[in-house]
């Protein structure tokens, strides 16, 4: 089906209508807007396709393994790469409850933070959850994380709003060089990386810092302390809007340091707002940059070590940012398809960080879910706070920091299967009658959903067990102990 | 059958009202690792870090030196006897150069009575000025790159065979466990100990927790830490929380630090075999409006020095069995910026707190403040290296003679903050 995206966003805007009329409830929208599904026939994958996809959505649904079933990982790769917004229309209907998404900064000041970093939350958590588009959300992540800003310093809270809108979310599919000019001039950034207090008379190093050595050059990339104080001078005078045109961006020439500059070698002369305009330029484009994106982005989608398991993804990655001047789906496609694919087979298992853990534990069994404050509660104690991680280099992308904290898993699966999760449920009638359906037995029915494979001898004998000393457990008992026993075992933390 | 339903409140009275449970304070577990007649152990430590590169200048001020109050018009705390300023604005003096901030005032007691131990212009090599790149080097205990991937905690738990079986040997308190601790010997993060349990209904719980002991076996990723979470769980689950009364009435913080302080003097006294806890305090990255004697860096000092000083009067019986030690990845710039605030800088301190330390002192060799004195874009040189104070403590108060493992590559120079425990090797 072909819509022009006009057609799209009245017909996005007539479904959440109809459904905020009769209650604007999330579960109702769900419905409506055809989000929301019931569990149906699963289809069983090769383990290296189960893995690719787990690594590629936010876990696999009926929707995404029947696919690949059929046409392979790759072709399914392709198809994820051309997916525009007008091919989301559920989950992108489910989400127009969300207005205060919509506001420009100057409108959203006025509400109560709960409000809108809820709606921020639930937002992008129903994404995850809810989006065909799973492989563009995946990359939304990436750069959330990569240009990290925490909603708990200054006015992000209402800031980043506007950041993921229009920075992340508009550039996402573009150039990394207007990525990184939107993001320089993003109120939320500005304010996170103190760059909004830059003055000449004595500069604020934070965000000159944070540029070269986290978003662009990396830390081995060759900049020096010389380097970070002559780009905050640049920088002085790039701040944000206090009054009129409140939290827009702005460069205040009075605050601008007027005199020369020098930068990884380039002499710059006094052209206010030009000069750092100019650096980020520089950075977009350098080698040092393309070598840790590449980096940073096989870390993500391939392996904890980059450059031990898999040096040629890296290089072939960099190359592709450098020849395609920074065009971000030709690196994407390169990352997937060269790095990723040929991989499958001995593709290194990578931690389910908690935005992981979760989404991949609801999205396989059907769960409805309005993404809404128990989850990011439990995202927290996880440690992995919605938009709030405190340091600019982002929440950890590799295995070792999230191993020690499994308790909060535990309770979480717990929670799920006994239906004490605050907005969001799974059907377990409805999964004991598919697995009724399937013919198996209801331990591998959900063992394949969860974790791509049938159930595992060390559960087969506990279940036993369990069975001996407590012979009256009914199906549904049974299925929700298999809930919780799956989504906490060891299988089931990674991907 | 089906199991009944107890709710965990029912559950947690009728273990308490159980008899093994009468010889002991309500609160306290019915085990005690680590019996008699192991090798000894040493010192509880306690490492606290200050995520963010904390400003010492204003923690442990050189209030002799009138290049910091030239270089700080706004930002500096005023000297004791300045008649100027309200007194509780200025440093607490400590020896007649420098002086306390003075919502670190909580620490004067323990500074009197000799279990507060300062360093200063103490650090690393690192000149990144990177947090992320020295932080991960400091906790790694290295000096670039190259060594091992563990911590140093990590090496000095691997070391140092205590035959101690406690699953609680070491924790990170907090979401995650720090990169200090990772090596060979598993550690878990604890936020709560009230929280730590399954929860919800007792027979579900109960049959979850049996299937996850199937499952978590030694030869899958994530099966011993998953043990030892079960292993935990278990013993946790007689501890009491609400019931702990801490000593003397010590007044721990309503903060995160303060539970996190309150929680670990609960373990250490009730035996659970607890010999390294390490907290994170995060925050200190204070580029912008950082403040003086009031404002953002004053709330977190008074967070830390009130949680020490609870802690301290908590476990007034246990100080010689104690090191904490506070600790950040670099100091500040010694010249203020315009938006009142301070920018990366290099040399940092060290804050030393328990019974077996040279305290009521501030060691370490003073470089000076003044424009020749300072190092690279103007920042507080280092004259003793971080690994200098731990290997110290390692030595003569963890009973750990094995520095050579923990800093490898690394020749430990004398500093004099930890006197000898009587059972060290």
């Amino acid at each position: 089906m072909s819509l022009s995206r006009r057609d799209f966003v009245r017909l996005a805007g007539a479904i959440a209508g109809a459904a905020a009329a009769s209650s604007a409830c999330a579960p109702l929208a769900g419905e409506l807007t055809g989000a929301y599904r019931a569990p149906g026939g699963w289809t069983e994958l090769a383990p290296a396709d189960y893995r690719g996809l787990a690594r590629l959505t936010y876990g696999p649904t009926e929707t995404e393994t029947s696919f690949v079933a059929e046409h392979g990982l790759a072709a399914w790769i392709e198809e994820q790469l051309g997916l525009e917004i007008t091919d989301d229309l559920p989950a992108e209907g489910l989400l127009r409850r969300f207005d205060l998404l919509r506001m420009q900064a100057d409108q959203l000041e006025g509400w109560e933070p709960e409000e809108v970093l809820g709606q921020l939350r639930a937002a992008s958590l129903q994404r995850q959850l809810y989006s065909r588009r799973q492989l563009h959300e995946r990359l939304i992540e990436f750069w959330t994380d990569h240009f990290n800003i925490s909603v708990d310093k200054g006015e992000c809270w209402f800031l980043k709003v506007v950041d993921d809108r229009q920075v992340i979310r508009a550039h996402a599919q573009g150039r990394f060089a207007d990525l990184l000019h939107a993001s320089a001039k993003s109120p939320a950034m500005l304010v996170y990386l103190d760059n909004q207090v830059n003055e000449a008379s004595a500069p604020n190093e934070n965000y000159a810092r944070e540029v070269m050595e986290l978003h662009t050059l990396g830390v081995d990339g060759g900049y020096s302390q010389r380097d970070v104080m002559e780009l905050a001078r640049c920088l002085t005078g790039w701040t944000v809007k206090d009054h009129f045109w409140k939290g827009q961006f702005a460069f205040e020439p009075d605050l601008h340091d007027k005199g020369s500059k020098q930068v990884l070698g380039m002499a710059i002369e006094q052209a206010g707002v030009v000069e750092a305009e100019r650096v980020l330029d520089e950075l977009g484009a350098h080698p040092a940059t393309a070598e840790h994106l590449a980096t940073k982005l096989v870390r993500r989608f391939v392996t904890d070590h980059p450059l031990e398991d898999a040096p040629e993804a890296v290089r072939a990655v960099s190359r592709t940012f450098l020849q395609a001047g920074g065009h971000l789906p030709s690196v994407y496609r390169t990352l997937l398809l060269d790095g990723l694919v040929p991989q499958l087979d001995q593709l290194p298992p990578k931690i389910k960080r908690p935005v992981d853990f979760i989404t991949s534990a609801l999205r396989p069994l059907a769960a409805h879910s309005d993404g809404g404050a128990s989850l990011h509660d439990h995202l927290a104690l996880m440690g992995q706070p919605t938009f709030a991680w405190p340091t600019p280099d982002g929440p950890p992308d590799t295995a070792d920091p999230w191993s020690g904290n499994l308790l909060p898993r535990w309770q979480f699966a717990l929670e799920l299967a006994q239906d004490e999760v605050d907005g969001t449920s799974i059907d377990i009638d409805a999964l004991v009658e598919q697995a009724q359906r399937d013919e198996g037995h209801i331990a591998d029915s959900l063992s394949q959903r969860l974790v791509g494979s049938p159930a595992g001898r060390g559960m087969q004998s506990a279940l036993g067990q369990i069975r001996r000393q407590t012979d009256e457990l009914d199906p549904q008992d049974m299925a929700r102990l298999l809930v919780a026993g799956l989504i906490g075992s060891p299988q089931f933390q990674w991907r | 059958m089906k199991v009944e339903t107890l709710s965990r409140r029912d559950f947690l009275q009728a273990a308490v009202r159980a008899p093994v449970a009468l010889s002991w304070p309500a609160w306290m577990p019915r085990l005690a690792f680590a019996p008699e007649g192991v090798a000894p152990r040493g010192d509880t430590l306690i490492v606290v870090f200050l995520r963010g590169a904390a400003d010492v200048l204003n923690m442990v001020v050189p209030h002799g030196e009138d290049f910091y109050y030239q270089a700080r018009p706004t930002l500096a705390i005023p000297r004791p006897d300045d008649n100027q300023a309200q007194v509780d604005q200025r440093a607490v003096n400590l020896d007649g150069f420098f002086g306390l901030h003075p919502a670190m005032d909580p620490l004067t007691e323990a500074w009197q009575s000799g279990h507060l131990a300062l360093v200063h212009a103490c650090g690393a090599p690192d000149e990144s000025r990177s947090h992320f790149r020295a932080m991960e080097l400091m906790e790694r205990g290295v000096s670039d790159q190259r060594g091992p991937a563990s911590g140093w905690i990590g090496r000095h738990l691997a070391s140092l065979n205590t035959g101690n079986p406690s699953p609680l040997r070491a924790i990170g308190l907090g979401d995650q466990v720090p990169r200090s601790l990772r090596g060979s010997v598993p550690v878990t993060a604890l936020q709560s100990i009230a929280d730590f349990h399954l929860g919800g209904d007792l027979a579900a719980a109960a049959r979850m927790q049996s299937l996850l002991a199937s499952m978590y076996t030694e030869q899958e990723p994530l099966g011993v830490i998953g043990q030892e979470t079960l292993e935990i769980l278990d013993t946790l689950e007689s501890l009491d929380p609400a019931g702990y009364q801490p000593a003397a009435q010590a007044n721990y913080p309503q903060s995160d630090f303060g539970r996190s302080l309150r929680q670990v003097a609960m373990l250490i006294k009730a035996q659970v075999g607890l010999e390294v806890a390490a907290i994170d305090i995060g925050g200190w990255d204070t580029h912008f409006g950082q403040g003086a004697g009031q404002g953002l860096m004053a709330g977190l000092l008074d967070d830390l020095s009130s949680g020490l000083a609870a802690l301290h009067t908590d476990l007034a019986d246990h100080l010689n069995e104690l090191s904490v030690v506070v600790m950040s990845e670099f100091g500040r710039r010694v010249h203020e910026n315009a938006s009142l605030g301070t920018d990366h800088g290099h040399g940092s301190a060290m804050l030393l707190l328990g019974g077996g330390l040279v305290g009521g002192q501030v060691h370490g060799a003073w470089p000076g403040l003044a424009e020749g004195q300072l190092f690279g874009p103007g920042d507080l040189a280092v004259t003793t290296d971080y690994r200098d104070v731990l290997s110290e403590i390692c030595r003569r108060r963890l009973n750990n003679p094995a520095v050579e493992l923990i800093f490898p590559g690394y020749q430990p120079r004398a500093v004099g903050v930890a006197k000898r425990r009587p059972d060290a090797s």
